[in-house]
Order: structure tokens, then C-alpha cells, then sequence
């Protein structure tokens, strides 16, 4: 059995190099994350009409996502009830029913098993049809964007974001206009474990100026300093950085949503007839949520860039390798020319081809793989950057760190990973929401700072 | 469509080929800079859209360039993706990797203007980096090659990649 809280030192902000690759961590992360945890599966833009499929993956299970009559979505498992196999190949479309390739067993696009060839003939009528539904999954939706569950007993969506649905409301609520995803998906193959692309995406500004060097010399722009570090760059007045309950987080660098944009008229634009709406009704603090650049992750495996227009699934297959799912995330309320534009520009910069994407694969490859050496996985890694410069804050929920470069929600996603990966339930974790965040012990950071200004 | 168009002679047939295995070179030899500024026309369109596996009965039109793509260029963006290969600081091609085409199956045809020609091709591509990391990818190519003062050069590329997945850490190659 696992223990993840030796795995997990919280104190010293260090995890035990088998985090990434241990096969036997890995088969308790599918008990116990992907089991339990919400997880993306498309969004409602993507299925408009009543018969639009998707297929999707969740952890190792493929599944359907259908549009329904009545205009809800359910999801289904992708597998035949009969011997098990696959029922739709297909990436999306619409359809009256799924019928599977081997015996004809038909589904309706509610997962109901609706027909069986020779039912009378040959099954005697003695089959219960009712009971062969494929497994239904939970399908809650936040913003339009359509997550899954499996556990009955997890908290409904809303709750499982928690804090962080706060801070989403600033740029996926009606409030703020509200986004959607542009599809359909890219995939690919990347030999690495899928908390490496997760926690780099929720909260890795650091690597940006080296790893990414090449890239932001050629895009220029404010973020051109950061490229090899060379800009003595005032970092603490740039930007935040965010953790939450059930692991979330993102940094944010102030002012700069469209800042790696090559052709930045329209997108400006957008920001500058649009803001003004959004501090309206949610107020200057997420007003700057709405104007700065995200980098963030949605616990377990859900990452996206906002302003930068990338939105990202890693799906683990096994320990050591994932299958990456790359859509363009835009404003609703863009226009169509605006948003054509904005795809590619994202997919130019971190689509398979990406100019900075394609400088972060061998990262994410070698961090899994260089871990399993004998000597190696003995020791630890680190993510103590900025520790004792984070805490509650006054206005913004969760606990903050001063600076986008950090690893505060480094910090924040190993932590509620090693309280997911122990708990036996749920209701065990729910025990914890008191008190999930007393690990950080500098309780008044921000108000000393806002006293030392 | 162009298919109706006459052939080429096998003359002009051998010169285009003879082409393609030159540019194939250059790009192998890492001389992207030469390749944009000699074999690429300053109104390419260089597309590689995304195709989505779907049902034979889906009547959805394909890809147009207003979809997803994982290229979607003008000169300009290639140019800018030419010179990030020469800042120095692509740690992931120090060490180089290696790349290797393979071009066949090319079809040229003549079009309504008599300096461009459409062509088809298809491309096989191996790329080899670090120690024992091996990369295969077959593609379909559809040019249009434009002659002028005796030189082709490309004025538009589609890149029909056939694997969904992409078992690769990227496609940041050209061809």
C-alpha cells in the first residue's frame, strides 16, 4: 500500500522521486484521482445539438458524451455491455444510436442498450435489456465546460473547485462573458508522467525565460526580457500566485493576457471594450484576473493558459507516457474573425507544431524517466521556491504566493495529491476542509507586507 | 480540380522531383534559412490542418484554413519559426536531431497559369534525436510550385499528416 504523505514532505517542499514514475503509485492514482476527481471531458459549445456526440477519455476509460434530446449531456462508458467491446470509433458527429461493430448491440445516445440482433430467436427473449445500460457517468457542467466524475459520493462540481470556481467566475462565468473551446482537439503521444505537464502548467513561470528562450526572442513584446533571464525583472510586482482546497491553481502576471500574441490589435481591443463590464460586476480584484495571463491546472489532469488561448488534457496511459488533448480556448462574446485568429495564434505557439511547445516535450520526458535510475529515485525533488512568501489574503481566496515565478501552487497540488492518494473517501477528505491549509504557518504575510508598503 | 489538367512532360516531371530531393536536402542539412529565402514563395500558404476521425455516413465538409491546424502560415510566421532554429537557445535541437525524407509518388499537372503547377506527393519522414529516440510519420503533400526564371518555389503546401495521435514530442519540422 502507498503512503503518500512520506512521498509528500510538505515542511520542506520536497516529493520522493518516484512520484513520476512508480508503477505502484500510479495504479493507486487511478483508484484513487481519477476514480474520485472531476475530469474533463468536453465543452457544451463543442455538442450543440441534440444527437452531437464526442468521445473522450477519462484516466483509462474511453467514454461517449452526447448531446440528449431534452438538451442535457449525459456520458457513457464506451464499451459494449455484451463482451465488452468498443462502440464508437469516432471522434465526434451525431448520431440516433451507437451501434457496436460486433454483434449490432445498439445504444441510444443515453447509453440505454436499446436493441439486440435476434433477441427473440436466440436469446429467447431472456435478456433483460434495461439492465445492460452502459455505466452512466456523473456530467456537471461549470461555465459550459463539461467535467465527468465516476464516485457517487464526490461533491457536485461546484464544490469540488471550491475556491477556485471564484477565481474561474472572472473569466468562464456569464458575468465575465464566458469562454469556450474552438476543436477539434489535437492529440499526440508525450513519454511522460501526467502530474509533470500538470504542475508545470500550474504554476512553472520559472521555466518560461529559459526553457522557452528561443521562442520569446522571436515573439518580442514585454515578455521578451524574460528570455535567458537576462531583464533584472521587479517579479514580486508582476504578478500572483494561487492554490486552493482540492489542489487548483494558477499564477497570473498582471496585464498581460495577450502578451505572447504576435498581432495584438483585436485582442487588445477586445480587453479594452470589455473590461470595464467585468470590474461592473465582479469588481476591480477580478478585474485583474481577467486582464492578466493564467497559467493554471484543474486537479488532476486539466491545464490551460488564458490569454494565451491553449487548454490542455493530459490523459495518463500507465505511469510514463500520456496522450495530450490540445484545444483553442476564446471568449464567447469575440467575433468570429477574432476568434479564427486567436486559434492560430495558439496553435501556432503551443499547438504539436508550437513554437513554444515544442521546447517543453523532452522536459517533461526526462524529469519521468531520469527519476527511475536505482541510485537516482533515492532521493528527492524540490519545489520550495517563494516558500514563506505566500498565505491568506485579504481579498483573494485560498492562499496566495508574492510572485507569479514560485511554487506555491507546486506546493498546493502535492499537498492535496498526497490527502487524495491517503484518504479512504470522500467523507474522510471533507474532514480536512477546516483546516487544509493550515501547512502554511505565515499566517499574517500579507499583512505585514500591506503594512511594510 | 486541377487533376483534369494535363500532366506534365516527364522533362518537367524529372526537374520538379530533382527539385523536391534538393529542398529535401537542404531541410536534412539544417539550411533553413536558405530553403525560406530560395525554394519558398513570398505568398506561400504553408497548411497543416487537423483532421478528426469520423464516420464514412458524416457528410461534414473538411478542414478549411479558418480550422484547427498545427500549421496555418504565412511567410512571415515561417520565417519566424526559421529563426527561433537559429537563436541559439533551442536546447531540445542541442544536440541536433536528425531527419530524413523520403519523396514519392510525386504527380505534377499543369493549372490555368501557365508558371504554376499542382503537384502530389507522398512523404515519409524519419527523425532520430538523443540516444534511441526514433520518429516515424507518413504524410500526403499537395503543392502548388510556381516557376519563375527557371527556379520553382512553393507558393502552397498541404501537409495531410495520417496519424490522429501524433507519436512525436512535436512536429516542428518542415517539409
Amino acid at each position: 500500500m502507498i503512503n503518500a504523505s512520506t512521498l509528500v514532505d510538505l515542511e520542506n517542499a520536497t516529493q520522493s522521486r518516484r512520484v513520476f514514475w512508480d508503477p505502484e503509485v500510479h495504479k493507486r492514482e487511478l483508484d484513487a484521482i481519477f476514480g474520485r476527481c472531476w475530469l474533463f471531458l468536453t465543452h457544451e459549445s463543442l455538442i450543440p445539438n441534440s444527437g452531437d456526440f464526442v468521445t473522450g477519455i477519462m484516466g483509462t476509460d474511453k467514454v461517449i458524451i452526447a448531446r440528449q434530446k431534452d438538451g442535457t449531456v449525459k456520458a457513457f462508458l464506451n464499451s459494449c455491455t455484451h463482451r465488452g467491446n468498443q462502440i464508437c470509433h469516432a471522434d465526434s458527429g451525431n448520431a440516433k444510436a451507437f451501434v457496436c461493430n460486433y454483434h449490432g448491440w445498439a445504444y441510444g445516445t443515453d447509453g440505454t442498450l436499446v436493441n439486440v440482433p435476434l433477441e427473440s430467436l436466440c436469446y429467447k427473449n431472456n435478456i433483460d435489456k434495461s439492465k445492460l445500460a452502459s455505466p452512466q457517468v456523473r456530467v456537471e457542467s461549470y461555465g459550459g465546460f463539461l467535467f465527468g466524475c465516476h464516485d457517487p459520493h464526490a461533491p457536485d462540481l461546484k464544490e469540488y473547485l471550491g475556491e477556485f470556481a471564484w477565481y474561474l467566475d472572472s473569466i468562464w462565468s456569464e458575468a465575465s462573458g464566458g469562454m469556450e473551446l474552438l476543436g477539434p482537439p489535437s492529440k499526440s503521444i508525450l513519454s511522460c508522467n501526467w502530474k509533470v505537464p500538470t504542475e508545470n502548467f500550474i504554476g512553472d513561470a520559472y521555466h518560461v525565460g529559459w526553457t522557452h528562450a528561443a521562442a520569446l526572442k522571436i515573439v518580442g513584446g514585454e515578455l521578451a526580457g524574460m528570455a535567458g533571464n537576462q531583464a533584472d525583472m521587479p517579479y514580486d510586482d508582476l504578478g500572483l500566485q494561487f492554490t486552493t482546497r482540492h489542489g487548483h491553481g494558477f499564477g497570473i502576471i498582471d496585464n498581460a493576457a495577450a502578451a505572447i500574441h504576435t498581432d495584438r490589435t483585436a485582442y487588445d481591443k477586445f480587453f479594452e471594450e470589455t473590461k470595464g463590464g467585468v470590474r461592473l460586476r465582479l469588481g476591480a480584484e477580478r478585474e485583474r484576473l481577467y486582464t492578466g495571463h493564467w497559467d493554471s491546472s484543474i486537479f488532476p489532469n486539466c491545464s490551460f493558459l488564458y490569454g494565451t488561448n491553449i487548454f490542455k488534457v493530459w490523459h495518463p496511459r500507465g505511469p510514463g507516457e500520456i496522450e495530450v488533448w490540445t484545444w483553442t480556448l476564446v471568449h464567447k462574446n469575440m467575433d468570429i474573425a477574432l476568434k479564427r485568429q486567436i486559434q492560430r495564434e495558439a496553435l501556432r505557439t503551443f499547438g504539436t507544431a508550437g513554437t513554444l511547445e515544442s521546447d517543453d516535450g523532452e522536459n517533461m520526458s526526462t524529469c519521468t524517466h531520469s527519476n527511475d535510475g536505482w541510485a537516482t529515485r533515492k532521493g528527492r525533488i524540490n519545489s520550495s521556491m517563494g516558500i514563506n512568501h505566500e498565505g491568506p489574503h485579504p481579498v483573494y481566496p485560498g492562499i496566495v504566493g508574492s510572485s507569479f515565478i514560485g511554487e506555491t501552487s507546486y506546493r498546493g497540488f502535492y499537498r492535496f495529491w498526497a490527502e487524495i492518494m491517503d484518504a479512504p473517501d470522500w467523507a474522510a477528505i471533507r474532514k480536512n476542509d477546516a483546516n487544509w491549509d493550515k501547512i502554511w504557518t505565515n499566517r499574517t504575510f500579507w499583512q505585514n507586507r500591506a503594512a511594510a508598503e | 480540380m486541377s487533376k483534369e489538367q494535363p500532366r506534365v512532360t516527364q522533362e518537367l516531371l524529372h526537374a520538379i522531383t530533382q527539385h523536391y530531393y534538393t529542398e529535401a536536402r537542404m531541410i536534412q542539412d539544417r539550411q533553413y534559412r536558405e530553403w525560406l529565402d530560395q525554394m519558398v514563395a513570398r505568398d506561400i500558404h504553408y497548411w497543416m490542418p487537423i483532421f478528426e476521425t469520423r464516420l464514412v455516413r458524416d457528410k461534414r465538409p473538411e478542414p478549411t484554413p479558418d480550422d484547427a491546424a498545427y500549421y496555418n502560415d504565412n511567410y512571415d510566421d515561417l520565417k519566424g519559426r526559421v529563426e527561433r532554429l537559429y537563436t541559439g537557445m533551442v536546447w531540445m535541437e542541442d544536440p541536433p536531431s536528425r531527419i530524413r525524407f523520403m519523396i514519392t509518388n510525386v504527380e505534377a499537372f499543369h493549372t490555368a497559369r501557365s508558371d504554376e503547377f499542382e503537384t502530389y506527393a507522398n512523404i515519409f519522414v524519419v527523425r532520430n534525436r538523443r540516444q534511441m529516440e526514433t520518429y516515424e510519420h507518413s504524410l500526403g503533400r499537395e503543392d502548388v510550385l510556381r516557376l519563375t526564371d527557371g527556379k520553382f518555389q512553393v507558393t502552397k503546401r498541404k501537409l495531410i499528416v495520417d496519424a490522429r495521435v501524433v507519436q512525436d514530442k512535436n512536429l516542428y519540422f518542415f517539409i
